[in-house]
């Protein structure tokens, strides 16, 4: 499973200072700790809005760039900003996200074709999410529509069933997994992401909880997930689960992890 | 006052709140008895959020369990009571944003807390804040918002309240995501807070409570 490290966003404070300020060190930093914990894409959110947006995510993605090798997630909304950062990345990024928005699908697939991105998709239109997993899969049907007529094969999206709070919706974690599977069937070679902690949300010992959605939501067919690299536990619990569910050829993704101390002080026997 | 009624709703058992608040009705209760009844379990429930032994589902809980009994026992009440209040409250998420969990909370602990709070949702335009600000007439009004870019609305909203004329007469609070001085004198708002909490004093402050 590939993980997108959710640690560079504007949306924390701690990052919207340091975006402020130009603190590079702090941004490299955040993106070399979450490169040596195995993230396949680093999520660069800016968080600020439109007019400073493009600059912000420039400057986010030159750093970002000087400390690691990952790929990029570019996280934004905004058309605008998407171009002028895909005009600074090494690599060929991720964009993060479309949704059932006209408007989005509109300013952002154009760029997803010219430079063959993978694209998150969340199932969503302007300023809903929808209640019943039905509902969310029928605005994937209509992303797909879009995603197919401008050319981009269907395992280049990510479809995010969207993770909300079970706090609030105690049969959010169904919901979503119900979407997965759904979306599943009816594109077989899409792929899946999610922001998984927005499940615990609320709740006390969010820890457990997000270990058990994770272990869920990858016997259902998650492929990726945006979350923090960085996160021992969680990684353990993903190394665990992938290897139940017959990912890891010998068992070597497990052992290797286990040699390199992932499993250290975790372990009880 | 019944103790057993106060602890049921605030130990969340659902069934036997509703069950003893029939029982009582049908006993020929004081509705409005029931009601301080609920009040005061509403405060415990708050109370209990407050010190970290109740999350965000209880609060749901408690408020969908007031709901129900203020739902019995409307038919009993004449006209539904003047709970002495301590003042008006608008709230809202504002355009653009549809975060609402945080707003919620707020709208919850504002309303135990013995205000009375319109909730107008998320993704509020300015021009709704303005007309509710005409009907209702709080004093206060809070705007939410957990992105960024809700920052720009809460100044176009602060600003549409000032052009209609409005703005002496409210306190703005602002709240949600990343919260701190500088977003507070962007928006133009009065004061910004960082929990529930924070919300229930500033409206306390500024009403005088």
């Amino acid at each position: 499973m590939e993980i997108i490290g959710e640690k560079i966003n504007g949306t924390r404070k701690r990052v919207a200072r340091a975006i402020a300020e130009r603190d590079a060190d702090f941004i490299r930093d955040l993106a070399r700790n979450q490169a040596e914990a195995g993230a396949a894409w680093l999520d660069v959110n800016a968080g600020t809005h439109p007019k400073q947006e493009p600059d912000d995510l420039i400057w986010l993605v030159e750093n970002v760039q000087a400390a690691a090798d990952t790929p990029l997630c570019l996280d934004s909304a905004n058309p605008q900003a998407l171009a002028v950062a895909m005009e600074a990345v090494d690599k060929t990024p991720m964009i993060n996200s479309i949704s059932g928005e006209p408007e989005r699908l509109e300013g952002i697939l154009p760029l997803v074709t010219e430079h063959g991105c993978r694209v998150i998709a969340l199932a969503m239109d302007a300023t809903k999410i929808p209640e019943t997993s039905a509902a969310r899969v029928a605005v994937i049907h209509k992303v797909m529509e879009a995603t197919r007529a401008a050319d981009v094969p269907d395992e280049c999206v990510y479809v995010d069933p969207l993770v909300m709070t079970i706090g609030t919706n105690v049969q959010s974690g169904r919901i979503f997994l119900d979407t997965l599977r759904a979306v599943r069937e009816a594109y077989p070679t899409v792929r899946f992401t999610a922001g998984l902690s927005n499940i615990s949300f609320g709740l006390p010992a969010r820890s457990f909880i997000n270990r058990a959605f994770l272990t869920l939501a990858l016997g259902a067919g998650l492929d990726s997930a945006i979350l923090d690299p960085t996160d021992r536990e969680l990684r353990a619990t993903l190394r665990a689960a992938e290897l139940v569910l017959g990912r890891d050829n010998h068992c070597l993704n497990y052992t290797r992890a286990y040699r390199a101390g992932l499993f250290d002080e975790l372990d009880k026997g | 006052m019944s103790k057993k009624l106060v602890n049921a709703i605030a130990d969340m058992r659902e069934e036997e709140a509703l069950k003893l608040v029939k029982e009582m009705i049908e006993g020929d209760s004081d509705p409005m008895a029931i009601l301080d009844d609920a009040r005061e379990a509403m405060d415990i429930v708050g109370k209990r959020y407050e010190e970290g032994s109740y999350f965000l589902p209880e609060l749901i809980l408690a408020g969908e369990m007031l709901n129900q009994i203020t739902d019995i026992l409307k038919p009993k009440l004449a006209k539904l009571p003047e709970v002495k209040r301590h003042g008006k409250v608008l709230i809202g998420t504002v355009e653009g944003d549809i975060h609402d969990i945080g707003k919620n909370i707020v709208t919850f602990m504002l309303d135990v807390n013995g205000f009375d709070v319109l909730d107008l949702g998320v993704d509020v335009p300015p021009q709704k804040f303005v007309e509710a600000v005409e009907d209702f007439q709080p004093q206060v009004i809070g705007l939410s918002g957990f992105l960024t870019l809700a920052f720009d609305t809460m100044k176009e909203t602060v600003e549409a309240i000032q052009a209609a004329g409005l703005r002496d007469q409210v306190k703005i609070m602002v709240g949600g995501g990343q919260m701190d001085d500088q977003v507070r004198a962007h928006t133009g708002a009065d004061a910004y807070g960082r929990d529930a909490m924070a919300a229930v004093k500033l409206a306390k402050d500024w009403i005088g409570a």
